[in-house]
């Protein structure tokens, strides 16, 4: 699925690798997110924490009537205001996809999939 | 006065100190707010967190530093907005770790909470970015590890303060996007004023400190979990005192209307008493403004005073801000255009923006671009359903000229298609009342054909050459009223032509005839048509639109 972005020259086609990997950044970007979670741990086995280069596993991008929706998958630091700490993946991700992609994304779903305890 | 231990009353005084001064610079600390989202909040974030801190420790009756310091990472911890605040909660949280149990703090115990601060705001996150509130906590700790053998707590303080903002202005360096702007960190920034009034307080220093309780409001939208609803979809559009957003540049001393020089202060006070959010911006050649107003065509005409207007652009921003209540999307940028799935896509042969308007108001969804002198190719059709995303498609070809190539289109597309054998743009629009998207895809053909042969269309075009057809002379430039595909009428007039046409396809049962006017003709000609087919039966039912066609004049259904 790619979401298609027509300008006066002719039409950009935005795979959703691409959305993925934005979205995986500027989730990670923010503090508190320890990492990328898979969106489907029992297939991808355990929870374990997502490579730079297999964010679009932690990322659902689904075409909506006028927008997208986007859901990330992610695994929080203990001790962090978890609801917070997704309120800022929401509003980045929304922005970087504003400000690089050009689409706005009409929902951006965190799920927390995961908490990560440090040792004191 | 310069202490050596910190006890819970100086640590009270630190705090409120600290939440007063992060209160009182905010709006400094947003202005400074570029990263991560350019949204001017961080200083508010910050301030609302370190007050939610600050209302745990006042509330707390302990009387030890680290019962206290407990009480503040929970306050922030509960209260924590923005990455800043959450960072926030996070230092102090590694500070309330390493202070546990102390009932007072010397040099030692606050450089180890520190450096356990900085520990726990880094382990928290998978890649912490550098030239962040993080910076300076890490700048600060280090300064501290390495003079506080030699320092008592205040000395320290205020060494650990200056560090702080040494490392606040190496944020500018670390971050390119602090670069661009020439800005420091505003995270990093909100956590130097706090350690500076952490230093002022220790050292006996006069700190503003103003009533720096939140107030009822405040504290019950840190509380409250619905102040995560923005708070822009809270204000009633009718609670916005001026409701367009005004925006022109005017080329100054260009136009006709130019009736004064611009001079900057009566400019500005003029369009000050129009509205609000006024800005007025002017080099030699341009000024621009930006003002909300009630009366946006006011600010135009002042503005062609001084000259001609280069770009107008007024939002209604009670609109603006309905669309965002009902969480409306239309914000999206113009050029963004995202393909709409529909289950069932309607696709009609037309020529003509306002032929397509009105079929898209009948309910079709996707217009190929043709008629009678250019018909679309099977390619164009097939390509016109694949488009649609949909799950099956109908086809109106509103010209019997192109059933072949939509037959074809129909074999080889995707999506099971249906084509509904409309001869006219008359029939098209007749067949779109009959559309049950709910309906198989065959009933929708057999409800969408039934009423075809009730409805008999005339179009009117100007004759290219002399001819013969169907025993009907034709000169060249005459017109022709064709009546379902048979010439039936000419003549040198439009009108004439019309009418005559229109009373040929009229008989006993006709109760309804639609006028869709193109080019080539007007809405007056429209209306004198009227006039006259209601001569001929006045009991009928006259509809015009405007169709904006090519080549056909006029358009014309009787049912």
């Amino acid at each position: 699925m790619a979401v298609k972005i027509k300008t006066k020259y002719g039409v950009v086609d935005i795979s959703s690798d691409v959305i993925s990997s934005v979205v995986g950044s500027a989730t990670t970007d923010n503090y508190g997110v320890v990492g990328m979670a898979s969106k489907n741990q029992l297939r991808d086995n355990v929870n374990s924490i997502l490579k730079n280069d297999n964010y679009s596993k932690g990322v659902v991008v689904r075409q909506e009537n006028s927008g997208i929706a986007i859901e990330v998958n992610i695994i929080v630091s203990y001790g962090t205001k978890i609801s917070e700490v997704c309120r800022n993946v929401q509003s980045k991700v929304k922005y970087n996809l504003e400000t690089m992609l050009g689409i706005t994304a009409n929902t951006v779903n965190v799920v927390v999939q995961g908490v990560q305890v440090l040792n004191d | 006065m310069s202490v050596t231990e910190i006890d819970s009353n100086q640590f009270r005084k630190m705090i409120k100190a600290a939440s007063a001064t992060l209160k009182n610079n905010a709006d400094f600390v947003n202005s400074l707010n570029v990263f991560p989202v350019p949204d001017g909040d961080t200083g508010t974030n910050m301030n609302l967190s370190l007050a939610s801190g600050a209302k745990y420790v006042a509330n707390s009756g302990a009387d030890s530093v680290g019962d206290l310091a407990e009480a503040l990472a929970k306050g922030l911890l509960m209260g924590a907005r923005g990455n800043s605040g959450v960072i926030l909660s996070q230092i102090f949280r590694g500070f309330a770790k390493s202070v546990a149990g102390k009932r007072v703090l010397d040099a030692r115990d606050l450089n180890d909470g520190l450096v356990e601060a900085t520990k726990t705001a880094y382990s928290s996150v998978m890649k912490p970015t550098e030239g962040t509130i993080l910076t300076v906590i890490r700048g600060a700790a280090e300064k501290s590890r390495q003079v506080y053998s030699e320092l008592d707590v205040a000395a320290l303080m205020d060494a650990v303060s200056v560090a702080a903002d040494d490392a606040l202005k190496q944020t500018t360096e670390l971050l390119p996007v602090l670069k661009q702007v020439g800005v420091v960190d505003s995270g990093g920034q909100g956590l130097a004023f706090i350690l500076k009034a952490f230093a002022d307080s220790l050292n006996g220093r006069e700190v503003s400190i103003e009533k720096n309780e939140p107030d009822s409001q405040e504290m019950d939208e840190m509380i409250d979990a619905k102040h995560h609803k923005s708070v822009q979809s809270e204000i009633n559009p009718e609670d916005i005192k001026y409701g367009y957003c005004t925006q022109i540049m005017v080329r100054i001393g260009h136009g006709k209307e130019v009736e004064r020089k611009f001079e900057y202060q009566p400019f500005y006070d003029y369009l000050a008493k129009l509205g609000d959010s006024l800005l007025v911006v002017n080099d030699d050649e341009i000024v621009k403004v930006h003002v909300h107003t009630e009366h946006p065509g006011k600010v135009l005409a002042w503005g062609q005073q001084v000259g001609d207007l280069a770009t107008v652009k007024v939002d209604n921003m009670r609109l603006q801000q309905e669309d965002i209540i009902n969480q409306d999307t239309d914000d999206q940028p113009a050029e963004q255009e995202i393909e709409r799935p529909n289950d069932t896509a309607v696709i009609a042969v037309a020529s003509g923006d306002g032929i397509g308007t009105l079929f898209n108001s009948l309910g079709v969804t996707d217009i190929i671009s043709g008629g009678q002198t250019m018909n679309p190719s099977t390619q164009d059709i097939v390509d016109a359903i694949n488009n649609s995303h949909a799950n099956r498609a109908v086809i109106l070809p509103n010209n019997s000229n192109i059933f072949l190539a939509a037959e074809q289109a129909a074999k080889v597309a995707d999506i099971p298609t249906t084509i509904v054998h409309t001869k006219t743009i008359p029939q098209g629009m007749t067949a779109m009342l009959e559309y049950d998207p709910s309906a198989k895809l065959a009933d929708i053909k057999s409800a969408m054909e039934a009423n075809l042969d009730y409805v008999k269309s005339g179009e009117v075009t100007r004759a290219v050459r002399d001819t013969e057809l169907d025993q009907v002379h034709i000169k060249k430039n005459q017109f022709m009223g064709i009546v379902d595909g048979n010439i039936t009428v000419t003549s040198s007039n439009m009108i004439d032509a019309t009418t005559q046409m229109v009373a040929a396809m009229l008989d006993e049962d006709s109760e309804a005839v639609t006028i869709i006017y193109g080019q080539g003709a007007n809405e007056r000609e429209s209306q004198k048509l009227k006039d006259n087919i209601m001569k001929i039966d006045e009991d009928l039912e006259i509809e015009i639109h405007e169709g904006n066609q090519p080549v056909y004049p006029f358009l014309v259904s009787v049912e």
